[in-house]
């Protein structure tokens, strides 16, 4: 291993030496060496993982909820590789506005440069590696870090370093600022970033799924904006659950969330269909998206101003009967790796991992730019007082998810297989769906979800190179 | 002789009474008794619980997020009775079995009303501001404290004093807990 940057100086661009491969694209303003440093290859060990998927029998070891060396995995050759959601478009309107995100477990500063271009950056000093930006949100020009005086401007750059003078004639501002994300790309108001050199478009990466996300996206020419503020709040068990959970179970909705249908029901909210009785869909994806809804002809949405406010005959000419009839509402879907959504209230969220015990939500409510004032408002309180922490229905997940994981540190108990069998084999193209759809009642969409996590799990990411290792300058060693 | 009391500190008459209304409402909700904590709360109640963001220093005044943006609570009588009826059916699986909560409220404030900044209100009503802390005891071993100020508006009634207005800060950002479903 030669002592190449592990910040290549241009994303993208394929190594210049054969058996050296890119390692995090960095962006123009970080070339830089490694020096001398070399990781030794213990300290990553990947697996195969394909026997702890069994997609054709319906099998999942939970293994993969709680084991932290598959987590260290997943961090590099699950998220590392894949579109991770950033923030919505409109939290980003000047010059100089920005938010904090995570991709992973990195920290990430996404914010406008001067000339409106969205960029993102890893939050952490090239200096001593502290977080740069400890605000949430807001407006600047520059990002100082509070431990040296680094500073960094919208487009990364380090502009100035106190006792710049100090350093070595080697030592060039220009080869330390502040890691770019290389590919940032919105989809309707989303926006993705990725650390993958070369990744498939986010369009392409989303396939089908991008139908399937439109009926919440595309209402019309305005599309949608964020609500104000964020709720963030911390679960006890393993992001995936919850990732599988909005692109498939349909199923818990009749007994984890059995109180508010009853509450609803009784107070005319709702469809008038017991949740049992439902019939509906289910996408799945090679890219492991899926999205799960009912079909229905008088498919409405939730809160009242909101059903009463929609032109559902514009909705069918624009987006079409299939999408009206279906994802316009009631279901929820999810966005491979950790990205879901509920488009009957607008919620919008990322399951961030902590570690495998534990992740962070954070959740939005996007609205339509066109609604009125008072519809908009009426969708965020639906939203506020159905999911989030105090939601009638978000309340009652974790109570199963966090007791999933506490138990499955028992020995016995992590040997037993979870069974995915409902609806084996249903899957179809159903004429009216684009891409293979499932009964709703199925576990298609989680077993899709953890084929393609097993496929991603499998496969050495670009920073490994073909001796296995990973940054800061590796040395050579067996991959799997 | 009343316009001069807007806005002055309450009696130690009236502040007694309002920390044993606040103690009252601690009792309830540390039971359950939703049904009679809502008796305490006025007909056109408002109640509202922001989340917070962590800011740069000059723009720190946007902290806390306005109405209308993320928040844990926005509520008016009725959606807060809403979301009581679903406490008592069997199925609400967050609070079956049911957590152990202990309402603490202390550093309580009161002052009257000043109608000249709280339009609808007379001297007769109170501004009250509390701190809070509620543990929250779940299951085998699930903990959870949550901390905050409430700022309240009390309105005098026939009936005694009704929570008319409460504003609830919690001191968090992300929240320390995996749901929050109690009140404050």
């Amino acid at each position: 291993m030669t002592a190449e940057a592990i910040l290549a100086g241009e994303p993208g661009k394929p190594p210049e030496e054969p058996g050296t491969p890119s390692k995090i694209p960095g962006g123009r303003a970080t070339a830089a060496s490694s020096g001398a440093l070399r990781r030794p290859a213990a300290l990553f060990s990947p697996m195969d993982v394909s026997g702890l998927i069994d997609a054709d029998g319906g099998f999942v070891d939970r293994a993969i909820y709680s084991d932290p060396a598959l987590y260290q995995q997943e961090l590099r050759r699950v998220f590392a590789p894949s579109w991770l959601y950033l923030a919505h478009t409109s939290q980003l309107s000047q010059p100089g506005d920005f938010v904090t995100a995570y991709m992973g477990e990195d920290p990430i500063i996404v914010t406008l440069d001067e000339n409106g271009q969205v960029r993102a950056f890893l939050n952490a000093c090239r200096h001593r590696g502290t977080r740069v930006c400890r605000a949430d949100l807001g407006q600047t020009r520059t990002f100082t870090c509070a431990y040296h005086g680094w500073s960094y401007d919208l487009t990364g750059r380090l502009v100035s370093a106190p006792k710049r003078e100090t350093y070595p004639a080697s030592f060039s501002l220009e080869n330390w600022g502040l890691v770019e994300v290389p590919h940032v790309s919105a989809y309707k108001g989303l926006i993705f970033g990725t650390w993958n050199p070369e990744p498939l478009s986010l369009r392409e990466a989303l396939g089908d799924m991008a139908w399937y996300m439109d009926a919440m996206l595309d209402h019309d020419d305005e599309g949608t904006e964020v609500v104000g503020g964020v709720h963030k709040w911390i679960i006890d068990s393993n992001w995936k659950i919850p990732a599988e959970g909005f692109a498939s179970d349909w199923y818990h909705l009749d007994m984890t969330h059995s109180s508010v249908f009853m509450l609803m029901n009784r107070s005319g909210q709702g469809s008038r269909t017991p949740v049992g009785n439902r019939s509906g869909r289910q996408y799945l994806s090679e890219a492991g998206h899926g999205a799960n809804f009912t079909v229905h002809p008088k498919n409405r949405f939730e809160a009242k101003p909101v059903h009463q406010h929609v032109d559902y005959e514009a909705l069918r000419a624009r987006l079409g009967d299939a999408r009206v009839e279906g994802p316009l509402t009631y279901g929820a879907g999810t966005v491979f790796p950790n990205f879901s959504y509920l488009p009957a209230n607008g919620a919008i969220r990322v399951w961030h991992p902590k570690g495998p015990d534990r992740m962070e939500v954070w959740s939005w409510t996007i609205v339509d730019r066109s609604w009125p004032d008072d519809v908009k408002e009426a969708q965020h309180l639906q939203s506020l007082r159905t999911f989030g922490p105090t939601g009638i229905f978000e309340q009652d997940d974790p109570e199963n998810w966090n007791d999933m994981q506490a138990i499955g540190r028992g020995f016995v108990t992590s040997t037993l297989p979870l069974n995915y069998q409902m609806g084996l084999g249903s899957e179809t193209h159903d004429g009216r769906h684009p891409g293979l759809t499932a009964e709703l009642y199925s576990d298609a969409g989680a077993l899709s979800f953890y084929a393609h996590w097993g496929r991603l799990m499998n496969t050495p990411a670009w920073h490994e190179n073909e001796s296995s290792a990973e940054g800061c300058g590796s040395e050579a060693n067996e991959a799997p | 002789m009343t316009a001069s009391l807007a806005g002055r500190p309450a009696s130690r008459d009236i502040h007694f009474d309002v920390e044993q209304l606040y103690y009252l409402e601690a009792e309830l909700l540390d039971e359950r008794r939703y049904a009679e904590w809502l008796e305490l709360l006025a007909d056109d109640l408002d109640y509202w619980m922001p989340t917070r963001t962590n800011r740069l220093r000059r723009q720190q005044a946007l902290e806390v997020a306005a109405r209308g943006e993320a928040a844990y609570y926005d509520e008016t009588k009725e959606s807060l009775a809403w979301r009581i009826r679903r406490f008592s059916l069997p199925t609400a699986w967050s609070e079956n079995p049911p957590s152990r909560t202990r309402h603490l409220v202390s550093n309580v404030r009161v002052s009257h009303a000043d109608p000249t900044l709280l339009a609808g209100f007379s001297t007769d009503d109170l501004v009250v501001k509390s701190n809070f802390l509620v543990y929250r005891n779940r299951l085998e071993r699930e903990e959870n404290i949550f901390a905050g100020q409430r700022s309240d508006v009390l309105r005098r009634t026939e009936a005694g004093l009704l929570v008319a207005r409460r504003e609830i800060f919690l001191d968090a950002n992300v929240l320390q807990a995996k749901n929050l479903p109690t009140f404050f």
